[in-house]
């Protein structure tokens, strides 16, 4: 039930994973190893986040988007994390979390936008 | 909103995590808590609640309306009869963890509530009251 509400759909040479709204620990867990798994087969080099329906950002939460923003970043991608609500901005860094490395912006349009405005370093010309 | 409401909530499996937020954001909206103040505080229970499943196995939450001198407010209580916390205050620290997390919980806690007490008996268990009161 939970493993379904995960989507990983390709978009070109991107991901876009949309998070569900209230993802318990494994579901979390199992979002960071479908996304690696993802990134591997596709060889996409980027990853947009889609967290904007989220309500709750725990440390769990945040360690495990942090270590996959890591781990996509070693496999050549880069994050963004997309449409974070206010109360959830405020929440999260009041609770000292931060998502490592990972881009942010307001939805998953501008999320696409500034990742295909911002190819790898490897493909700068 | 004159009778006070309370209720509880085992937490015995990693699914009561969630189960535990949900219970807590129909409590803190029925107060009137905004939709910060409701996400900061379910925030913290799962912060509580987890901490619970991970160190204690299993415990009890307890929410409670508050009303006191015309203020409103709710009040969490998880309670467990785990290994208790050996120092309560390097455990407030941020960044101390005995388990694999980043030690964000407990001090996270503190400051996304309005009150926190702390009480841990090594071998016995541990309590932990918070409470947020309604801004006016
Ligand atoms: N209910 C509890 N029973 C026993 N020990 C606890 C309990 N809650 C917290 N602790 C102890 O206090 C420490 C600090 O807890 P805290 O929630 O701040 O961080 P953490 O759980 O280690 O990491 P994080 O919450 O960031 O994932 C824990 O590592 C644990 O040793
Ligand atoms: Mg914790």
């Amino acid at each position: 039930m939970a493993l379904e509400s995960i989507s990983v759909i390709k978009l070109r040479d991107l991901l876009l994973v949309t998070v569900p709204p209230d993802p318990d620990d494994e579901t979390i867990s199992a979002l960071q190893e479908r996304v690696l798994q993802a990134m591997a087969l596709y060889e996409a080099r980027g990853l947009v986040l889609d967290i904007s329906t989220v309500q709750t950002l725990d440390s769990f939460f945040a360690r495990t988007v942090a270590e996959t923003v890591q781990m996509v970043g070693l496999m050549g991608g880069r994050t963004v994390l997309a449409g974070m609500c206010a109360s959830v901005a405020v929440t999260a860094t009041q609770l000292g979390l931060t998502v490592g490395n990972a881009l942010t912006a307001l939805d998953v349009d501008r999320a696409l936008d500034l990742l295909n405005a911002a190819p790898s370093g490897a493909r700068c010309v | 909103m004159n009778e006070p409401h309370q209720g509880e909530f085992c937490i015995t499996s990693e699914n009561d995590i969630v189960m535990a937020r949900k219970v807590v954001r129909d409590a803190a909206t029925a107060l009137g808590f905004g939709i910060t103040d409701v996400t900061r505080i379910v925030t913290a229970a799962s912060e509580l609640t987890r901490n619970i499943y991970h160190y204690a196995k299993s415990g009890v939450m307890h929410w409670r309306s508050l009303n006191q001198d015309a203020r409103v407010g709710l009040e969490l209580t998880f309670e467990d009869s785990g290994p208790g916390i050996v120092d309560l205050e390097k455990a407030m620290e941020m960044g101390f963890s005995t388990g694999k997390g980043l030690g964000m919980g407990l001090p996270g806690v503190k400051r996304l509530m309005d009150e926190l007490v702390i009480e841990s008996t090594v071998g016995k268990g541990t309590t932990v009251v918070v409470r947020k009161w309604l801004k006016k």
